[in-house]
């Protein structure tokens, strides 16, 4: 009896999918060659001062949520709290900009690692799966060898390394063996790798893994700068080249046409001061070619099947026994919270 | 494909489809689940209202066994698959910022310390420390907290402390092998932590109570507090059958008198900028509960719109009103939006203080020793015993034979004492001390402690914050209910615990967590040890080099000429030159020695230029 509703089921959805898809034709849907989408967002720095990195990397998930990412897909770490920090003056918010005021923190906002946890280690840990049996699925990266991978990372940086959390570092080495690691266990199809410290360039140069494209805000030798203060919270609240980035995301919808190239180009030398670097010698696709959302939004391609699938009832019990019957002898009693003679 | 697309049935139909479809499923299986919301809003005397949110779903099933935990319909699945596959029997999970001030605010609904506190009552089975690992792992991820640093190195077994709260056999709940208590003092709550708990609500934080549930507006609270429990609780009277329940409960303190310009005023509108616009259809119960109690004394104040009606709550020793709305008849014609409107401005006055209360501090100075002080204050003229429990952190080694229980000065005995010393990097300590407390009287427990260092990687990356210690917990039993609002023990709404009968309230509070420094040693340092030593080695050496390397000349002190006598004999040069031509000749000597001294003092110089070099 439930085998057809469940086929019911599945036409039933087949047809919901139907009915929403934009008519274009199935190979279309396919030609990037991805099917599904993570992003793993990164802020390294604790301490007030280093707001601006915190509001970086809420910049960034907000555009991969708008664009289509769910939570369930982005992996989110932030090293220090500046929305409930007793600091704030608009507490639950962090804006990226003084007078703007998008409030980047949102309403429905998930961190899989906060705070102590932000370490070298489980970042690589992350990136590589290498996680211990009892990390929840909402702090591992489940990517298959057809997942494209935006990883976004920003904090204090220098000529191959970036500083965690001021007690460590990780090194362009390191990152690029990770990279490695996931490429041999068929762990993505394509990775972008966004980068936003000083010397950021430094860290992408030692990849040796296909299919990754890689941008970073400064060249070997500048530092980063930061775009302005925010007088009411005294600290700089944003980045140059994550605010001009930004800036270019929020012209872009679900459906937009946008190239990487375009992305790319983002920020030249006279809106950012340092000079945007960029690596495309490991990517196989060329750039002007391929579709921002590729790797900001995320895919939810279907296909579409015109005949009915019979699938057999393997998990649902057509009739519960009557387990709730836990019934007892004696009347069950609450436990006796004070225990000692009163 | 496209043409396909050309022969879709219209919209209409699939409308249609949809809805046969959920009318099907409403038939098959009867739901054994119900879900309440309610909202309490307390006044108090100190200007500050509370709103105390209560979201419950009692599923009748038992929690004991884990097959029966299917077709979830109201109660969370992800929180559901969690309970069954880490055998927990009861799981109370409270993330807190700000501090309860008992002595101005009474006893709120569910007592909570500052940060996350989780205790869990398991299953009986073996290796109950592997799976509380497992099990805050999983919650850690459910609820985006760090709860995964709650391991044994801050997790105790409370053995008089935490009996469940549910059903338990008196066997069960004797034997502390099965719980599990952990607290993280310096965990932040923020809007990330509210976002997975309102997605465990059936409807969700669109419609109902949880619409009003603005992040922005409760985290600029005074104080803030969520909570999950999940406990076993009787499906009827009878209590045969055990049903399981799920109590979802949110509480904030605002302060409104900052706003109103001294007036206590308050609605939905200025606390969470957000007016009450649906109510959600799954729910059972669906009230909003204002404490009325001053209403007619001062200070004097005026709900609009009109309540529903106002219950007598009696309770032991304490009358108090409770206006009540039924949140279905003031929906239309526009939402509603409850207001509390004070005719006079706040004056502070000195509130009843509650029965018991207590507060705990550091004492000492400098980073070698330190002592803790906590001070419990019965109010009340009858005595009453107390448990008092605390957790100490491995690295503030306490002195056991230092810890003191006095009272106006005398000492007392502790009728029964829980003490499990410390193992560095494995265990904190932990103390559980049960003894009286006089009536209308303080009672002081101190002891003290030594820090202790620590390896240098075990430092948090802010090491100068400091290290916390987290709340002691003080649990009594009050023979009244004085400015008390938790639900009892043996029923799951506050509606239902309104009017009690029984005699002793169960009381447990939570005091101030502790911020300690140790002695910590300097990061820079590896920074400034290179400088020093480099410029040691670039003076020190550098000298001594010079002095075994070089090749010293005497010069005749004599012949040396000061700077002043230089300068004259420069002048007289000029001046006899053109006069003096016979005694050139003689010059040319002296001249010629002065060039030969010149010529190894350059060699000198050269010499000193190439050392340097080197």
């Amino acid at each position: 009896m439930a085998a057809p509703m469940v086929n019911f089921y599945f036409q039933l959805i087949a047809f919901a999918f139907l009915h929403q898809c934009t008519g274009t034709s199935p190979e279309e849907f396919f030609k990037s060659g991805h099917t599904n989408n993570w992003a793993v967002l990164v802020d390294t720095s604790r301490f007030w001062f280093n707001y601006r990195h915190v509001a970086n990397v809420l910049s960034i998930y907000r555009s991969c949520k708008r664009l289509g990412i769910p939570d369930s897909r982005i992996i989110l770490m932030v090293a220090d709290d500046m929305a409930c920090n007793p600091r704030n003056p608009r507490p639950a918010t962090v804006f990226n900009n003084a007078n703007n005021q998008i409030n980047v923190y949102g309403d429905d906002v998930e961190v899989d690692y906060r705070g102590y946890e932000v370490t070298v280690e489980n970042f690589i840990r992350v990136l590589t799966g290498r996680l211990p049996p009892s990390t929840p699925r909402s702090k591992r990266l489940l990517s298959d060898e057809h997942s494209n991978v935006l990883v976004y990372m920003t904090g204090h940086g220098g000529d191959g390394f970036l500083k965690f959390q001021d007690a460590e570092e990780i090194s362009n080495v390191e990152l690029a063996d990770a990279f490695e690691q996931m490429w041999q266990k068929r762990r993505y199809h394509e990775v972008f790798f966004m980068i936003d410290t000083c010397q950021a360039e430094s860290m992408f140069q030692k990849f040796y893994s296909p299919n990754i494209l890689a941008v970073a805000s400064s060249k070997v030798g500048e530092d980063s700068l930061s775009h302005h203060v925010d007088p009411s919270i005294g600290v700089y609240v944003i980045d140059r080249y994550t605010y001009y980035a930004l800036e270019f995301l929020e012209t872009v919808t679900p459906g937009s046409k946008k190239t990487m190239g375009q992305f790319l180009e983002v920020c030249p030398k006279y809106q950012c001061i340092s000079t945007v670097a960029k690596r495309t010698d490991l990517f196989r696709r060329d750039v002007n070619k391929v579709l921002l959302t590729d790797f900001f939004g995320s895919v939810r391609n279907v296909e579409l099947l015109p005949d009915s699938i019979h699938l057999q009832n393997a998990t649902l019990h057509t009739h519960s026994e009557d387990s709730s019957d836990v019934k007892s002898d004696k009347p069950l009693s609450y436990a006796q919270q004070f225990p000692m003679p009163v | 494909m496209a043409s396909d697309n050309a022969n879709l049935p219209g919209g209409k139909i699939t409308f249609l489809l949809f809805f046969a479809l959920v009318n099907f499923s409403f038939t098959i299986g009867i739901h054994n689940d119900n879900f309440s919301e309610e909202l309490y809003v307390k006044p108090f005397s100190s200007g500050h209202v509370m709103f105390h949110f209560q979201f419950t779903t009692v599923w009748n099933v038992s929690i004991d066994k884990p097959e029966s935990f299917q077709h979830y319909h109201l109660f969370p699945k992800s929180l559901g698959d969690v309970l069954t596959t880490y055998k927990v029997k009861e799981l109370h999970l409270s993330q807190t910022q700000g501090l309860w001030k008992h002595e101005k605010w009474g006893y709120p609904p569910e007592d909570a310390p500052p940060g996350d506190e989780l205790w869990v009552w398991f299953q009986p089975h073996s290796g109950v420390d592997q799976t509380w690992a497992d099990l805050v792992n999983a919650l850690s991820g459910l609820f985006c907290a760090s709860l995964n640093f709650m391991d044994s190195k801050s997790t105790v077994q409370p053995r008089w402390s935490f009996r469940p709260a549910g059903l338990a056999s008196e066997f069960y709940s004797a034997n502390s092998r099965f719980v599990r208590y952990s607290t993280l003092p310096r965990e932040v709550v923020c809007t990330e932590n509210l976002t997975p708990w309102k997605k465990l609500l059936p409807c969700g934080s669109k419609i109902g109570l949880a619409s009003l549930l603005n992040s922005v507006k409760i985290y600029d609270g005074f104080y803030h507090s969520l909570g999950v429990h999940v406990r076993s609780v009787c499906q009827d009277t009878q209590c045969l059958t055990p049903a399981t329940e799920l109590k979802q409960t949110l509480t904030v303190v605002y302060d409104p008198t900052t706003n109103k310009n001294g007036k206590q005023d308050w609605s939905f509108q200025s606390m969470f900028d957000r007016t009450l616009q649906s109510q959600c259809p799954l729910a059972d119960t669906r009230k909003i509960y204002v404490d009325v109690t001053t209403q007619e004394t001062l200070p004097k104040f005026s709900l609009s719109p009109v309540p529903d009606f106002v219950l007598n709550q009696k309770r032991s020793g304490e009358e108090r009103k409770i206006a009540v709305y039924q949140i279905g008849n003031h929906l239309s014609p526009s939402s509603l939006n409850l207001k509390a409107m004070y005719e006079e401005k706040l004056t502070f006055s000195n509130s009843s203080l509650p029965p018991v209360y207590a507060n705990r501090f550091v004492t000492g100075y400098g980073l070698e020793r330190g002592g803790v002080t906590c001070m419990i204050y019965n109010t009340m003229s009858s005595n009453t015993t107390v448990i008092f429990m605390e957790t100490v952190p491995w690295f503030l080694r306490v002195y056991f034979s230092s810890l003191r229980i006095e009272n106006d000065g005398k000492e007392i005995k502790p009728y029964k004492i829980n003490f499990i010393p410390a193992k560095d990097r494995a265990n904190p300590y932990q103390m559980e001390l049960v003894f009286r407390l006089f009536a209308n009287s303080v009672t002081k427990i101190t002891y003290s402690f030594e820090r202790a260092f620590l390896k240098w990687t075990e430092y948090p990356p802010d090491a100068n914050h400091g290290f916390y210690v987290s709340s002691a917990v003080v649990s009594t039993v009050l023979p009244v209910a004085s400015q008390y609002t938790a639900t009892s023990q043996s029923v799951s709404l506050l509606e239902e615990s309104f009017s009690d009968s029984s005699s002793s309230f169960f009381l447990r509070l939570h005091t101030e967590t502790l911020l300690v420094s140790l002695p910590t040693p300097d990061f820079s340092m590896p920074y400034n040890v290179i400088c020093l030593a480099c410029t040691v080695v670039a003076i020190a050496f550098g000298s001594l080099h010079n002095l075994t390397t070089r090749d010293f000349t005497a010069s005749d002190p004599s012949k040396r000429k000061g700077l002043v006598a230089k300068l004259k004999s420069f002048f007289k040069k000029e001046k006899e030159s053109p006069e003096n031509k016979p005694d050139s000749k003689e010059e040319e000597i002296p001249s010629q020695k002065d060039k030969d001294n010149s010529k190894s003092e350059e060699k000198d110089s050269k010499k000193k230029d190439g050392n340097s070099e080197t």
